[in-house]
């Protein structure tokens, strides 16, 4: 492509005030190699942005704006067929630096050099084309009540859905379920799971597959290629996207402690069990068939508990409450007493607490009764927290533990261990590897791992706030208990929220797109495999397992997993993965276009690689809030801290810069990295560098990684004060001037 | 050890009026707006987890039943509508009948039928027993004037009087004997005899005022306390001056003081000066007695305050019995007014058909009782303070300074 390189500065939002724009033109006009460059007291405006829409009609294609920060207006300066880099003049320029000030002209001055760099390096990208006919269908995995809610509403949404259950018929564990209590939890009503199911077999738009299971899933979104078996025969299904809806099994009641009585008589049951038993008809005591008239619930049994399932299930409690109903709807004049360490029912679930109050259930807050059980005779004792006292319940008929879920994708050994990978060195730092169980749902075929990784106690989520219904592996979204511990109603919003995803997923993916978080862009990652050393560093290090490999050990890119956050970019030594807008090269030439001083006019310089996700809106909010922080720094937005390329520190270092600060995400738990681990892995990149730069007697304080949230917009400027101030300690930079 | 839990309280206790504590989750806001609740002695939660958790034991042993007086400011609060103050009435009926070793009251609480049968029998029974008395007496009857004592002599009323008030002494004061024990516990055993002489006083002040009621501040409650003293009061006067004084003081000599004055006792004359003191000591009994169990009458069957909103068998007995010997007392004292012989002795017969019962029944076994048990544990909180504050000193420091404010 031809460039013809058009600038526009706005002087409006205190710009023209706080900068000299004639002097500030002629840079930029000489720096850019710009054909024509002109000024606007308020760019966004119509009249504005019709100036620019003229210089494009008369054949302006590549177009640098100073103006305002990218995040913002980037619906007004929005231009067909060009390519666009936008200066952040006003957050972090006007805003946060002294007016007409020198080191803030010299800023906004290395900020048009830094722009004209990237410039001259970026081409328009071209959207991904695969080879192979891209497809909409939806598969679902699991029919279960989130499995064909997810389903219905695919179809409803005009998409094709394929429904995989491995039981011989449709409904899951709600199959088995007499009664249920959903939103607005005024009372128990009748499982309506047939109705449901009926629908499901009745809908033209979905292929029910009963009895069957993921033999094999291999590609990537639009592109899954999924093979399902059935009773000994396979069949291959082009699949867009997939709704992983596993369900759950209980906890192996077996592991439980001793002091639950599960095993020591048959009338101490779990939850689950009390479930078959009363879809089977009358609730009665198991040893004898009697009548039950005392029955007493466990709360948390095995649950919250770091020996069993450390986590709480959210749903037992209002099992228990419907149990309870249950029994003594059956027998008004039954003694049914609920042992509870907390009564977990939040929101409107309270209105149920107070339903089994008003039947008469009795609750006792204690926090670690006793079953004591031999034969048919059962007894439960326990600290009653309110009486301050103990209590001996005896003669009970019925002991029901509430025993907690555990996810389908927790079973099976994990992957990892599989790998007879060498140890890591003691004190070197290594970046923590998935756990992915072998559970044998997904059966991908991906070089990571053929199930989704976990979060946390085998939980498949990607990120518990910010991104329901995300997983690690673009295009699968988990729904229901198998993503966190629910009930019937939260399932059915689940499952209506991931088909949303699943939908959005194959309308970016078959336009070329990225899907969350960078939805929308259309470059991809580009590998120059002649130069490969086969090192395997980008397909063990990308964390959404978007790289398979060839028996060679080279790279096989799969562009629709991808999330175009470029941590392959960051991991590649040879520096071989590269995006059309977007490369090592790139932000190595805008290192190299910061005019550094030398050392007689005391002006260091701070590169700030700083993830475009938390940190750079951070670094605007301090704008925002008109803060003032130190002009030394340049800021160089990265797409994510993972990208971070270690040459950049040397071009830095060479170039003569004083310090270099990495601002990125949380990492480790509770991480709050878009890309997952893109933050972890630059610091422990940078913790190599500093090895490297101790060795080579350039003080390593010179290279600096911060966590930031998107909230630390207070903590910003002190924390480059600091940072300055230690420099000035260390002394320039020895390499200036060379 | 553990405490067991009898899961059948609850349902032994709805016979006895209890209807919603199950839905109680024990806040304790009940306890925190009770004026009458102290550190030492709180209710009514505690009470309501007892009845919850089936702690028999612990129920019998408390004391804090007869510690409230239902000015129904805990049921007001409530936030689950758990009804704390008709608990606590429940109890005191529940104690009451445990405390009755004979079972009689737990029978008379429980089944709304034994209570109407023993209640109708007896009421035949007197009403025979005064019917054979005036034939087998026949000869001597003043048909001309209204005089009862032609009919039933005096000093025959009288005797059967002090035997009735010995049966039904004996009876209470074993149930109230058994109250004191289990309320104090191992305390019965050691606190010294002096101190409980040392608190009559207290005692009778509570009896006669009922101060304690008027402890509470909420709003009506004065109104209570007035209605509640004048049925107290007017029934303690008129037991007095049908059960002592019913022939004056004959052993003592002084004859002023009857109450029951006969034509032939008067020398032939009605002695109708209404402003003899005797006789306007009967009328404020009357007038305090209609005032009291009409208001309450009214506002139970108004439901207009929480202690009205359920009313047990029990408590309809006890009002139509006190209100039908009321008005059956002030009809007899019409008719020896006006002369009128025959209806005068049919309505003695018919005030005797009702006040027995009354007596016999309700204040041995069932609610009149509540006029010994009451005042009686308030006083043995009192000494129990004072003991604890003096032998035991490390267990009662903490609570000590509110304890002697509140008793």
């Amino acid at each position: 492509m031809d460039k013809k390189i058009a600038v526009y500065i706005c002087t409006g939002c205190g710009i023209g005030e706080a900068l000299d724009v004639d002097q500030l033109s002629s840079v930029a006009t000489s720096e850019c190699k710009a054909a024509i460059c002109k000024n606007h007291a308020c760019l966004c405006s119509p009249e504005g942005v019709r100036m620019i829409n003229d210089d494009i009609a008369e054949g302006a294609n590549s177009l640098i704006i100073g103006a305002c920060s990218q995040r913002v207006m980037y619906d007004v300066f929005n231009f067909e067929n060009t390519i666009l880099d936008r200066v952040n003049l006003r957050e972090q320029v006007a805003w946060t630096h002294p007016a007409k000030d020198e080191d803030t002209q010299m800023m906004a001055e290395d900020y048009f050099r830094m722009s004209g760099a990237r410039m001259a390096a970026m081409q328009p990208p071209e959207p991904f084309k695969p080879e192979q006919e891209m497809s909409r269908d939806i598969l679902v995995v699991g029919g279960g009540v989130t499995g064909m809610t997810a389903a219905l509403e695919a179809s409803k949404a005009g998409y094709n859905a394929v429904l995989v259950e491995q039981a011989d018929d449709l409904g899951g564990f709600q199959k088995n379920v007499a009664k249920n209590v959903v939103f607005p939890f005024k009372d128990v009503q009748e499982n309506d799971i047939d109705k449901l199911a009926a629908s499901v077999k009745a809908n033209e738009k979905i292929t029910v597959f009963t009895g069957s299971k993921i033999e094999k899933l291999s590609g990537g979104p639009c592109v899954f290629n999924a093979t399902i078996k059935t009773n000994g025969s396979s069949s291959d299904h082009k699949i867009g996207a997939v709704v992983l809806a596993a369900g759950w099994k209980p906890y192996d009641p077996e592991k439980l402690d001793q002091r639950f009585g599960y095993g020591a008589s048959p009338n101490v049951v779990t939850n689950v069990q009390f479930e078959e038993r009363a879809k089977a008809g009358k609730i009665t005591r198991p040893s004898d068939g009697g009548q039950v008239k005392t029955a007493a619930f466990i709360q948390c049994a095995g649950q919250r508990d770091p020996q069993h399932l450390p986590y709480c299930s959210s749903i037992c409690c209002f099992t228990a409450l419907k149990q309870a109903i249950q029994v003594k709807q059956q027998d008004p004049k039954a003694n049914v007493f609920v042992f509870y360490q907390e009564m977990r029912t939040p929101g409107q679930g309270e209105d149920f607490f107070r339903k089994a109050q008003s039947e008469g259930v009795i609750f006792v807050r204690a926090q670690a009764p006793e079953i004591q059980a031999a034969g048919g005779k059962v007894c439960v004792e326990a600290f009653d927290e309110l009486l301050g006292d103990n209590i001996l319940l005896d003669n009970v008929d019925l002991v029901v533990l509430a025993t907690g879920m555990v996810p389908a994708t927790a079973f099976g050994e994990d992957h990892k261990a599989k790998k007879t990978d060498e140890p890591p060195k003691p004190n070197e730092m290594v970046a923590s590897v998935d756990s992915i169980f072998v559970s044998d749902i997904l059966n991908l075929e991906y070089r990571q791992g053929p199930e989704l990784p976990e979060l946390k106690y085998g939980f498949p989520d990607s990120h518990f706030i910010c991104f329901p219904y995300e997983s690690r592996r673009t295009g699968i979204y988990p729904a229901g208990p198998v993503r966190r511990p629910m009930g019937v109603s939260n399932a059915i919003e689940d499952a209506t929220g991931a088909v949303m995803k699943a939908i959005q997923c194959v309308e970016l993916t078959s336009g070329g797109m990225a899907v969350h978080p960078r939805a929308g862009d259309t470059s991809y990652p580009e590998f120059f495999l002649q130069r490969c050393t086969q090192c395997k560093r980008c397909t063990e290090e990308c964390p959404f397992g978007a790289i398979n490999e060839d028996e060679k050990g080279n790279p096989l890119p799969q562009p629709t997993r991808c999330r175009r956050c470029g941590v392959c970019m960051g991991a590649c030594p040879e520096r071989i993965i590269s995006f059309k807008n977007y490369s090592v090269a790139m932000i190595g030439d805008m290192i190299k276009s910061i005019n550094v001083p030398d050392e007689y006019d005391e002006k260091p310089r701070i590169l700030i690689f700083c993830c475009e996700n938390d940190a750079y809106p951070t670094l605007d909010m301090a704008g925002l809030r008109r803060m003032n922080y130190n002009a030394w720094v340049r800021i160089i937005p990265l797409r994510c801290l993972g990208s971070l390329n270690l040459v950049w520190i040397a071009d830095s270092l060479s170039k003569g810069i004083d310090g270099i600060m990495l601002l990125g995400c949380r990492h480790g738990d509770n991480y709050q990295c878009h890309f997952i681990k893109g933050s972890e892995l630059a610091n422990i990149r940078l913790s190599k560098v500093k090895e490297t730069l101790d060795r080579l007697a350039l003080e390593s304080d010179r290279v600096r990684f911060e966590d930031v949230s998107i909230t630390d917009y207070e903590k910003v400027p002190a924390m480059l004060d600091e940072f300055a101030e230690r420099l000035v300690e260390i002394g320039a930079n020895p390499y200036k001037g060379f | 050890m553990s405490n067991r839990v009898d899961p059948n309280l609850i349902r032994e206790l709805e016979e006895y009026g209890l209807k919603d504590a199950a839905k109680c989750y024990n806040c304790g806001n009940c306890t925190a707006i009770c004026d009458l609740s102290t550190p030492e002695n709180p209710f009514p939660r505690k009470m309501v987890r007892y009845v919850q958790l089936g702690q028999k034991e612990k129920i019998l042993k408390s004391p804090e039943p007869w510690l409230c007086y239902y000015c129904g400011d805990c049921s007001i609060r409530c936030p689950r509508e758990a009804d704390p103050g008709e608990t606590m009435m429940v109890l005191r009926r529940y104690l009451t009948s445990l405390y009755d070793w004979t079972g009689f009251s737990k029978r008379f609480y429980t089944s709304e039928k034994f209570e109407t049968m023993a209640v109708a029998a007896l009421g035949l029974l007197v009403g025979l027993g005064m019917i054979f008395w005036a034939i087998a007496n026949h000869a001597l009857i003043d048909w001309k004037h209204a005089d009862v004592s032609s009919v039933w002599s005096t000093e025959g009323i009288e005797k059967a009087d002090l035997v009735m008030a010995g049966i039904l002494s004996f009876f209470l004061l074993t149930n109230l004997f058994r109250c004191v024990k289990l309320v104090l516990g191992d305390y019965f055993k050691k606190i010294p005899l002096k101190m409980y002489y040392e608190e009559i006083k207290y005692l009778l002040v509570q009896f006669a005022t009922q101060k304690q009621f008027d402890g509470c501040k909420t709003k009506g409650n004065r109104q209570r306390w007035i209605a509640h003293l004048a049925i107290m009061t007017g029934y303690a006067t008129v037991f007095l001056l049908v059960v002592i004084f019913v022939n004056g003081l004959p052993f003592m000599g002084i004859n002023a003081l009857k109450f029951q004055r006969g034509w032939a006792s008067m020398g032939h004359v009605n002695e109708i000066s209404i402003f003899n003191p005797i006789r306007l000591l009967g009328y404020y009994s009357f007038f305090a007695l209609m005032y009291g169990t009409s208001y309450v009458i009214w506002s139970r069957l108004k439901k207009t305050q929480p202690q009205f909103k359920n009313t047990h068998s029990t408590d309809w007995m006890f009002l139509i019995l006190l209100q039908a010997t009321a008005i059956t007392g002030i009809l007899i004292n019409l008719g020896h007014i006006f002369d009128l012989a025959f209806f005068t002795y049919a309505i003695y017969v018919l005030h005797m058909m009702v006040a027995i019962p009354m007596l016999v029944l309700e204040v041995p076994f069932a609610k009149w009782a509540h006029l010994a048990y009451r005042p009686v544990v308030l006083m043995l909180m009192k000494v129990k303070a004072r003991y604890v504050a003096e032998y035991e000193p490390a267990k009662g420091a903490v609570l000590a300074p509110e304890v002697e404010a509140a008793v």
